[in-house]
């Protein structure tokens, strides 16, 4: 034993002392923390712990209405599915359905209500209660109501179909204002003024893809956002590789490739605006060709002599024998359809366009067939499909503001200010109104100009229906219910109308407690149309199954038999498309396109949407414009130089990508980025080619033309990375690419190293 | 020349000491803090004892853990359960008291879990159920206990108290039972 003494021995208990603490608090420090089990207080009826629960509801991203099925655990929306039991996407969803979940959890969302509290855009506000909030705005309301000058409110939603449409309905007439506008800035208007000049209905056929063996697409990109893009790609597919054991065969005319136009077997470009002078074209040689035998094939003869093949080459730039080879297949393929919108019903000639596309279907008698186009019939359901404002109802809005004839604005989802070319200058028309008032979920730039905020449920929390348009050839119901318990301070749209309701003592018109009531009472109306096997099981099974399944259909179904009324022939005609700019000054057209990822830009905030790649260019997060590698090499640009786009009517910035499926003369660029508000995900990023857009309309409809901009493009001599995930788009002789030409004989894909497209001379 | 390192060892002697009684001292603590605070029966907020329930009253497990056949996990009842009997039985006792309480706030019960898995391992009740494996196998004599303690299997078959579970726990009782893909990574790592 070694010597210590005293002094060094206590050292040692000291030090041996402090370390044994010290390991003590080792291990304490290295103890997993403490886990709780909070059980329920009273457990729900409806959910287990650690078991899902799906609720079907209606998906609300888009105006298509797809059914959705919600898997919720510990009540909590976890996955959104497509509802397999709902005609229209029949289990499908799109990406931007299965997003709606960032709807929801959005970090962005407003909390609750919401006061202005400096100027205008400013962004400052301040949290009040509701009962503040209501309290301003329906006094407000009340006393003008009294007064009599209930017109003088005006309301701005988005599309809404269903019992919250009527409400919208009921609530203004009872204020005494005619001012309730639903805007949505992708509404076809041109297809439901050509159809309801053709068939003399206001509302829109069902196009049968599931069955058709021959689509002829007139710029309708069917397969990312026509009308409803999920049935569309269902039948797509049917069509393609179902049952039958002929293959759909489909044709894509635009300027520019569409995801459709890709998926497409043949994808032509006519000039841009003359795709109804070529489906004229082709109506012409069926007529002269004798394959029409109609009662009225002489009318049709005379109406149609301008639009000889050889004349319509000339016009639209597609070959003759494209023209006539595209007719008599239109005929020898049965059956065949024919639709239209996307670009080629946004011209200033489009209803005539869509027309000129009803006149093929006519003539190769797809009109009542199946794999051609069904007639929806008269829809029974209460709920009428709403009135939506075109792009110059809108102007009238904006003029009557500025008149100060507008003086309260109630805003529901609708993002004007976004979605409106700087031309029509709505945004500074909201500083004529007094009080601007927004139920969005969202600071979205029409929001941020608003005084007062009451901030609506999203859809995944509220209750709703959906009668989706068009039809499926018979009427389709949807109940949308809450999937998950609100999240927040806010409310559900409905159950804000009718608070405004009771407090301008109108409620006995209004006489539901809340929107689930509202709903109830107006499904109960449904059922007690019902057959008598319906009205045996009573209302509540009956009530408690179009839950359960999410849908409910009935079996009516639409006229077959159609009879053209003469006067149409006669009115048959394509002029040609008026573009704003000389074509000196602004040598290029401009295509803007809506993104499959934003739709018209409500999906921007989502940052699933924002990372996925554009399924055409792989470009993701930034706006960008396309354009034709030839038009790119003339202008001494590569991908990535940014260039100005420059119209009439304002200047846009963006990064160059070549795109070799273009026209020379065209550029296009998608629409949904550049917002300047809407959250983190979505502010600064990209440009919103709508600003610059030329306030150009379809004089029939009053449609925005929003492809007649013509545009100049100036290089900027800066560049920018744009994120992609693709390398190149050439196959550099990787064989990736295999071509094969009608006869079966291989093709090498060497040399191949663009998409052949039509030349056409600027 | 003769060179020596003892000189210098002997410097370095009271420095090696004092390392030796640092570490034995670290070790000491820590598994002093193992042996006496193992926090495998953790104090809860209501002294509810399984004796009591499972044992001596003999109420099956499944009765008040309802989920355990239809879900992954197993379920705490709700206060209502609770309270569902002992608005009349034994009402004047204190932990009774204390569990009235929460009833009357209508706050939840905060258990602190016990027996818990990493987040990687999917393991479910239900087809453990299923498969009629008792619940003791597992949870070890829980009727025996009046708190409720970590245990987990030993090798031999017998309950091992304190010992949180390991996967070759799994396995062993997998193998012995020869489970239909018992054995496979993805039955359990998904």
């Amino acid at each position: 034993m070694p010597n210590i003494d005293r002094r060094d021995f206590l050292k040692l208990v000291g030090a041996g002392g402090v370390s044994v603490g010290a390991g003590f608090m080792l291990r304490e420090a290295n103890k997993d923390a403490t886990e709780y089990l909070i059980p329920h207080v009273v457990a729900p009826e409806d959910f287990s712990s650690g078991l899902a629960t799906w609720y079907n509801s209606v998906c609300s991203m888009c105006p298509a209405g797809c059914g959705i099925s919600v898997r919720t655990r510990e009540g909590l929306a976890k996955k959104i599915e497509g509802n397999p039991a709902h005609p229209v996407n029949q289990g499908g969803l799109c990406s931007l359905g299965q997003a709606g979940l960032q709807v929801l959890y959005n970090p962005d969302r407003l909390t609750g209500p919401l006061k202005q509290t400096s100027a205008r855009g400013s962004g400052s506000f301040e949290q009040i209660t509701w009962d503040e909030g209501l309290d301003q705005l329906g006094s407000r309301l009340d006393l003008l109501r009294a007064a009599r000058r209930g017109n003088r409110v005006a309301m701005l939603t988005q599309g809404v179909r269903g019992h919250l449409a009527q409400l919208f309905d009921n609530f203004m007439r009872q204020l005494g204002s005619q001012r309730l506008l639903h805007y949505d800035f992708n509404h076809p208007h041109t297809l439901y003024a050509a159809n309801q000049r053709f068939f003399g209905q206001d509302r829109l056929p069902y196009y049968d893809l599931h069955n058709t063996r021959m689509l002829l697409s007139f710029g309708a990109d069917y397969l990312t956002n026509w009308i409803s893009p999920v049935h569309h790609s269902l039948g797509f597919g049917e069509s393609r590789q179902g049952s039958s054991n002929e293959r759909g065969r489909f044709i894509q005319i635009e300027p520019r490739m569409s995801a459709s136009g890709a998926a497409a077997d043949e994808w032509l470009a006519a000039k841009p605006g003359t795709e109804g002078i070529l489906a004229l074209a082709l109506a012409n040689h069926i007529v002269s060709e004798g394959n029409y035998a109609g009662a009225d094939r002489a009318d049709w003869a005379v109406a149609l002599t301008d639009y000889t093949p050889a004349k319509a080459a000339e016009q639209t730039g597609i070959p003759q024998s494209t023209i006539t080879r595209l007719a008599d297949s239109f005929i020898d393929i049965q059956p065949s359809l024919a639709i239209g919108g996307g670009a080629a019903a946004n011209h200033s000639n489009g209803v005539d366009t869509l027309m000129a596309v009803n006149v093929l279907n006519y003539l190769a008698g797809n009109i009542g067939q199946e794999g051609g186009l069904l007639l929806n019939p008269e829809p029974t359901s209460v709920v009428s499909q709403q009135q939506q404002a075109s792009y110059s109802t809108l102007l009238e809005f904006a003029e009557a503001a500025r008149q100060g004839e507008i003086d309260v604005l109630i805003l529901n989802g609708s993002n004007p200010v976004f979605t409106l070319p700087q031309a029509s200058e709505f945004r500074e028309a909201l500083a004529s109104i007094p009080l601007v008032v927004s139920l969005s979920s969202f600071l979205d730039e029409t929001t941020a100009m608003a005084d007062l905020i009451l901030p609506s449920h999203t859809y995944l929390e509220s209750w709703g229906d959906d009668f989706p348009e068009p039809g499926m050839g018979f009427p389709v119901g949807a109940v949308s219910q809450p999937v998950v318990s609100p999240l927040y301070n806010t409310r559900a749209t409905g159950d804000i109308i009718l608070a405004l309701a009771r407090q301008m003592n109108v409620g006995t018109a209004l006489p539901w407690e809340n929107m689930e009531e509202c709903i109830k009472d107006g499904w109960r109306q449904i059922y007690e149309r019902g057959d008598a096997q319906t009205l045996a099981q009573g209302f509540d099974s009956f009530w408690t199954s179009v839950l359960r399944a999410g849908v409910w259909g009935e079996t009516a179904a639409g006229d077959s038999e159609f009879t053209l009324d003469r006067s149409v022939i006669s009115n048959i005609g394509v002029q040609a498309p008026e573009f704003s700019g000389s074509e000196e000054d602004f040598p290029f057209i401009l295509h803007p396109y809506l993104s499959p990822n934003f739709y018209d830009g409500r999906g921007a905030n989502l940052p699933w949407m924002q990372e996925r790649p554009d399924p055409m260019t792989s470009v993701v997060y930034g706006s960008w414009v396309e354009m034709n590698p030839s038009t790119a090499k003339e202008l001494d640009l590569i991908e990535g130089d940014l260039v100005d786009i420059q119209s009439l009517h304002g200047t846009v910035r963006a990064p160059v990508y070549l795109y070799p499926a273009i026209m020379p003369n065209v550029v296009a660029m998608p629409i949904g980025q550049g917002h300047q508000e809407f959250g983190r995900y979505a502010k600064d990023r990209g440009v919103n080619p709508i600003e610059i857009l030329s306030p150009e309309i379809e004089p029939i409809t009053g449609q925005l033309a929003s492809s007649a901009t013509r545009v100049n493009i100036v290089p900027t001599g800066r560049r920018s990375k744009l994120v992609k995930t693709s390398g190149t788009s050439r196959d550099l002789g990787r064989e990736i690419v295999q071509f094969a030409d009608v006869n079966g004989v291989e093709l090498s894909s060497a040399g191949s190293n663009s998409i052949p497209i039509t030349e056409v001379t600027a | 020349m003769n060179v020596s390192i003892v000189p210098s060892l002997k410097k370095l002697r009271p420095v090696a000491m004092l390392v030796i009684v640092v570490l034995l001292g670290l070790v000491l603590g820590y598994w002093a803090n193992a042996a006496f605070l193992p926090g495998t029966s953790p104090e809860q907020p209501i002294a509810f004892s399984h004796r009591i329930h499972a044992g001596e009253n003999e109420i099956p497990c499944m009765y008040c853990h309802t989920q355990a056949r239809l879900s992954p996990s197993a379920g705490v009842p709700s206060v209502s359960k609770c309270v569902g009997c002992h608005l009349e039985i034994a009402t004047e006792r204190p932990q009774i008291r204390r569990l009235m309480s929460y009833w009357d706030n209508q706050e939840p019960i905060p258990w602190v879990k016990v027996h818990d898995l990493p987040d990687f391992v999917h393991f479910t009740h239900k087809r453990h159920v299923l498969a009629e494996v008792e619940c003791q196998t597992c949870h070890g004599p829980v009727e025996t206990m009046d708190r409720i303690r970590l245990t987990s299997r030993a090798a031999d078959g017998t309950a091992q108290a304190n010992h949180p579970w390991e996967m070759g726990q799994c396995l062993s009782c997998h193998r012995e039972n020869e489970v239909e893909n018992g054995t496979d990574c993805w039955t359990c790592h998904k």
